[in-house]
């Protein structure tokens, strides 16, 4: 029961099953297998310059794995060169492979480019909870390294494990030694912890081609190993307090009003207490009954689309749009600052570019809520397919929190997706603006 | 036969120690000393060349840094020719666009990388600032006497072969930055234009990169060139313009009197002006009391037409 399918991973799982296209599909020809979940699963991500070998990590890792049982093996020219793939409508260049180390299922993502990464992050397609960044020990850190770890930080990957790559082209080991100080050096310069980020010293062509162990196969086991326990398993939604999204609103005679709505994190159960949150409305009470496709059930779970049966509750009470949660847990807002990606012309977005004062419609969970756009000071206006900071203030405050993803729309056109990054508070300013 | 096992264990250990003793004497022999460790670090840092590249330098002028450094400064051209001829062919369509206004002339150049990573590296940022610079100081002078409305469109190979002062050419500097970033880059095209006297050149960059102040950069860029308009807002009125012809991508002028045709319109003038969406462009600068003559817009990436 523990390895309940969540919502949002099996989205993510099928997303990338059919994302793939032609690899994925000869599989299916043979022979499909069964998605098992007996492991946690994680997502991964390498970053590095594009020489340093980050294919032939990928490659490599498949490789060992494979010969544990735990990947498909993968040669170089199979890991697909990001092929382009439509996520949410959203044309993200980037190559996905799995695998499995004996403790954990992995989504290892690679992208080309920062401008990947960061719709990667706002469509949430593969989120990263870690990554690697691979360095060639030829060549020791880029100028755009920099670049590579301003990326980490801004998509807010807070684990970074080092790959001292090529160290079989290296003679001289105290050469190791100044990239690995040099690396530190930068990790630190970025705010990461650089003292203690763990770097593993490897040959990931040695370990294609079975040379020299030490710093092939046995290089790349070290690497997973320490990915395994460096990277902390994300928050499952189970353990997060309960929010349930409002789709209808429906009085049953006699027994009183049922709000129903998908499950968006944790359990409910019979007896708990909960909060109405959500056009300018507010109010506790107690959830007296569960049912699922007419059956009633003690708890429900993360994903679960369920009918809730509500102490004291009238039907004019609530309306869709409106969360029910755990007392406290979630507050509506008005302002937020969002990191928001704007579909392109080619990808059925708007092709004339916004500048302030745009007035989209938003929509996030059940609700939706027109918003006025504020573009950050160095900004006059935004071009169709580049991604942007932008303040939101709507028009009523919704339910809205740090991390939660929403939808532009103007019209009957979606313009774009974005990602909370920062709850503002309003001014008074701002009241006025609303008139 | 437990004890015939130790033995056997104990005597494999001893060999490998053994073995594994001289090895470590051979490696520590051909070691750089600790000084040697410590130059090393600031070659890397002051130059930032490759770890190895500075060790070799090192090791040939016995540790002469002055020298060493004026060597790997000779080096890295011919290591970046070497190193643009290995990547040449690899797609580079990411980069930036660089702009710049001077007294009755403006440049604006493309230039390509592979990611756009390195597009946000300062180092390429200052090969982006001197092909511009360069380009507009070849079109003064090409121009000196020349009074008139002077438009020219350089493609990649004519770019190449521009100079930038002491017998290099841009080309050179490009492999130099190749070299250095490790990336294929190339340039793309650029165009220069010069005006008379009471023209103006209204310009606009989007995606400003902060921090570079002379030339600016982006991913889009557009230079228009008008008559008229107020004197004190005069550059509101080009920025304005430029803003329109950077967001709204029109193809050609068009006529004043021409009649608006919806959403689809291409040509500038009939647009509805993105920064005042109840009037045409047309429209707005008859209230400017202004003209424009032509315009040119460069989105970074883009496949030309001719290709």
């Amino acid at each position: 029961p523990s390895a309940r399918i969540l919502a949002s991973e099996s989205w993510f799982v099928f997303s990338l099953q059919c994302a793939v296209p032609l690899s994925r599909r000869t599989f299916a020809a043979e022979a499909k297998k069964t998605y098992s979940r007996e492991k946690p699963h994680v997502n991964i991500g390498t970053i590095g310059h594009v020489d340093h070998g980050k294919t032939t990590l990928t490659a490599a890792i498949t490789k060992v794995l494979a010969d544990a049982g735990g990947a498909n093996y993968k040669k170089y020219e199979d890991i697909d060169n990001a092929p382009e793939e439509k996520a949410r409508g959203i044309t993200i260049n980037a190559s996905h492979v799995e695998y499995t180390t004996a403790n954990r299922h992995y989504a290892h993502t690679d992208c080309p480019g920062h401008a990947d990464y960061v719709k990667n992050m706002i469509t949430g397609t593969a989120q990263m909870d870690g990554c690697i960044l691979v360095v060639a020990a030829t060549d020791g850190q880029m100028p755009q390294t920099r670049e590579h770890l301003l990326l980490a930080r801004q998509i807010g990957v807070e684990h970074v494990v080092v790959f001292i790559n090529k160290a079989d082209a290296v003679e001289d080991k105290e050469m190791l030694d100044l990239v690995e100080i040099e690396i530190r050096e930068l990790l630190t310069e970025f705010g990461y912890d650089g003292e203690n980020t763990p770097v593993v010293i490897g040959s990931a062509l040695c370990a294609l081609e079975n040379k020299q162990p030490e710093l092939g196969e046995n290089a790349v086991m070290k690497l997973l190993e320490i990915v395994d326990s460096y990277v902390p398993l994300p928050k499952r939604e189970l353990v997060k307090p309960f929010l349930l999204p409002i789709e209808g609103v429906y009085s049953i005679p006699g027994r009183g009003t049922v709000v129903t709505g998908t499950l968006e994190r944790g359990l409910i159960k019979k007896g708990d207490d909960c909060e109405f949150v959500g056009h300018s409305r507010s109010f506790k009470t107690v959830v007296t009954g569960i049912e699922m496709f007419h059956k009633s059930l003690d708890r429900a779970e993360a994903g679960d689309n369920l009918g809730a049966l509500v102490r004291g509750l009238k039907r004019e009470d609530v309306r869709r749009g409106m969360v029910m949660c755990k007392p406290g847990s979630i507050m509506p807002h008005q302002k937020v600052k969002a990191q928001v990606y704007i579909l392109s012309k080619e990808e059925g977005g708007r092709h004339k570019p916004f500048v302030t004062n745009f007035m989209p419609v938003m929509f996030s969970f059940t609700w939706d809520m027109a918003c006025r756009v504020t573009l950050p000071g160095d900004k006059e206006m935004v071009m169709p397919g580049e991604d942007a900071s932008l303040t939101l203030t709507l028009r009523q405050p919704m339910v809205l929190e740090k991390g939660q993803r929403f939808t532009l729309r103007d019209g009957n056109r979606t313009i774009g997706t974005g990602l909370v990054t920062e709850i503002l508070t309003m001014t008074d300013e701002d009241q006025c603006n609303w008139g | 036969m437990s004890l015939a096992f130790l033995f056997r264990a104990v005597t494999r250990e001893a060999v490998k120690v053994s073995v594994s003793q001289p090895v470590q004497c051979l490696h520590s022999g051909c070691q750089l000393l600790a000084a040697d460790k410590a130059l090393l670090m600031k070659l890397r840092k002051s130059t930032g060349y490759t770890f190895i590249k500075c060790k070799e330098a090192l090791q040939r002028f016995e540790n002469d840094i002055a020298q060493a450094e004026s060597w790997l400064h000779e080096q890295a051209q011919k290591e970046g020719w070497s190193k643009a001829s290995k990547l040449e062919g690899r797609k580079a369509k990411e980069g930036l666009i660089g702009l710049f206004v001077g007294k009755q002339a403006a440049a604006m150049v493309e230039v390509n990388c592979e990611t756009d990573f390195v597009a946000r590296n300062e180092k390429f940022q200052q090969l982006v600032k001197d092909v511009t610079l360069a380009t507009l100081a070849h079109h003064q002078d090409k121009n000196e006497n020349l009074t008139g409305y002077v438009k020219s469109v350089l493609t990649g190979d004519e770019l190449n072969k521009l100079s930038m002062g002491e017998g290099s050419s841009l080309a050179d500097h490009v492999a130099l930055t190749i070299g250095r970033l490790g990336e294929n880059m190339s340039l793309k095209r650029a165009v220069t234009v010069g005006v008379p006297a009471e023209w103006h050149i209204g310009s606009y960059v989007h995606g400003n990169i902060s921090g570079q102040t002379e030339v600016t950069m982006g991913r889009y860029g557009a230079l228009v060139v008008f008559q008229g308009g107020k004197d004190e807002e005069r550059d509101t009125l080009g920025r304005k313009l430029g803003q329109h012809v950077v967001g709204e991508a029109p193809l050609s002028l068009g006529n004043v009197d021409d009649l608006p045709c919806g959403e689809s319109e291409t040509r500038l003038l009939p647009q509805t002006f993105l920064g005042d969406p109840s009037r045409t462009v047309a429209q707005f600068l008859k209230g400017q009391q202004a003209r424009v003559l032509d315009f040119v817009r460069f989105h970074c990436g883009e496949t030309l037409g001719e290709q």
